[in-house]
């Protein structure tokens, strides 16, 4: 029995001895190459999430800074925690900015942090519009839209060990080029699939909050108002299914849901009142 | 007299936008399925829309005033030219001639492609919007304030 064991260990440890002498072969530089296959295609941890978020919110904020105006601040992540307390991601630490820009748009970054610009806030008339925005970009987070297109493209401009290693931070030259491809993946857009997505879910979770679910749809009317050729909506629609297209899949799949929270406070007054030196 | 009387009675007759509906539709005399109807709108009708309530907005049609579905409604009127530029170019011409005068310049252009391209981290502004961060309890204590109560809604399939 005992040398029954002993042989087989033998024969199972013979052809392993064999590999590690072959000159050619740099066993570490493998064994790296695996974990970073493993580390590139397999599910990001909500901790890493939101370090990368951290990161790409950093570079946005690069692009254009935050309203100087801590009363809208404050405002809009009362607001935006309350609509994501009732998404089923209550506990990320969420947090919602106002950006010192012209441009009409509004941004959901892995983690939980979400960007509206005072733009597309200059055009809202209520709380519930505003609602209506913010619950859309929770969606993208809480469907981990944007860290999935991220680790999607990370695998496909990095080599996999280079994409492990930016994903998990440990080489900063790659860590930074997976940073810059996040950011600009802002300029290129989701798949369509996802946004209208995020149309149908984000009216859910605004009539959850208890507000008007008509306040996205207004928006989008506004939006759909609006010249294509305004430069002030020039990225907006490139990067998402014109405004009517959106409207339309609304009215075909939410509409029975959109009535029957039609009736919830659209509340105006507050609104004006805490944005007014934004605006 | 008469100037400040219209001043007053401005901001109640509201924004008026032109509007077409997308479909043929009932006119309404109030915001409700079984209001009673004020006229038949056919496809591609002209209208000015006045204000929303709910899932209705009001509206005046050539054959009188009333509410139709918000979702039937498209703006900018139908073939009619939208609306130009926002007068955003504006502000680039004045962010490219600098500070002439009293202007203020700083972050006018604002947000486009090229700026999220060569974007560099901000960590001062990332800071900054860590403090205004609110907790969940205090968001729950805002939206009583505002009269908003949760309640559970289930996505659709």
């Amino acid at each position: 029995m005992n040398r029954a064991i002993w042989l087989l260990a033998l024969f199972i440890a013979a052809p392993a001895q064999a590999q590690f002498k072959l000159p050619d072969l740099n066993i570490n530089k493998l064994i790296d190459t695996a974990r970073g296959v493993v580390k590139a295609t397999r599910d990001i941890d909500e901790n890493e999430e939101i370090a990368i978020g951290r990161d790409v919110a950093a570079r946005l904020l690069g692009a254009a800074p935050l309203v100087n105006d801590m009363r809208v601040q404050r405002y809009v992540n009362n607001v935006g925690r309350w609509l994501a307390s009732q998404s089923e991601r209550p506990d990320l630490p969420w947090r919602f900015g106002v950006m010192e820009a012209p441009q009409l748009n509004a941004f959901a970054v892995p983690g939980g942090t979400i960007f509206i610009t005072r733009g597309l806030l200059e055009k809202m008339h209520s709380e519930a519009e505003l609602a209506g925005v913010l619950s859309h970009e929770i969606v993208h987070v809480v469907r981990k839209h944007h860290l999935k297109a991220i680790q999607k493209g990370a695998l496909a401009h990095l080599s996999a060990d280079a994409a492990g290693a930016a994903l998990n931070n440990v080489n900063a030259e790659a860590r930074g080029k997976l940073i810059a491809f996040g950011t600009e993946m802002y300029s290129r857009g989701l798949d369509k699939g996802d946004e209208f997505e995020a149309d149908r879910l984000g009216v859910v979770i605004a009539a959850r909050g208890g507000y008007d679910s008509y306040g996205l749809p207004a928006v989008l009317q506004t939006l759909q108002g609006m010249n294509a050729k305004d430069s002030a909506v020039a990225l907006m629609f490139k990067t998402h299914p014109a405004p009517g297209e959106r409207l339309d899949t609304l009215a075909t799949r939410m509409q029975p849901l959109l009535d029957s929270y039609a009736g919830q406070p659209q509340v105006r007054e507050r609104f004006a009142m805490e944005t007014r030196a934004a605006r | 007299m008469r100037l400040l009387f219209l001043a007053l009675l401005f901001p109640l007759l509201g924004h008026a936008e032109p509007a077409t509906v997308i479909r043929a539709t009932e006119l309404k005399s109030e915001p409700a399925t079984d209001a009673s109807t004020v006229a038949q709108l056919p496809e591609n009708a002209a209208v000015e829309a006045l204000e929303r309530k709910g899932g209705w907005t009001r509206v005046k049609a050539a054959a009188g005033e009333g509410w139709v579905k918000m979702l039937a409604l498209r703006y900018g009127g139908s073939g009619s030219a939208k609306k130009g530029d926002t007068g955003l170019a504006q502000v680039f011409n004045v962010a490219r001639t600098g500070a002439s005068g009293t202007q203020v310049t700083t972050g006018v252009r604002g947000l486009d492609e090229e700026k999220l391209a060569n974007a560099q981290p901000n960590p001062a502004e990332l800071e900054k919007l860590n403090n205004f961060a609110a907790e969940r309890r205090a968001a729950a204590g805002f939206a009583a304030k505002g009269k908003l109560s949760a309640h559970p809604v289930a996505y659709p399939k």
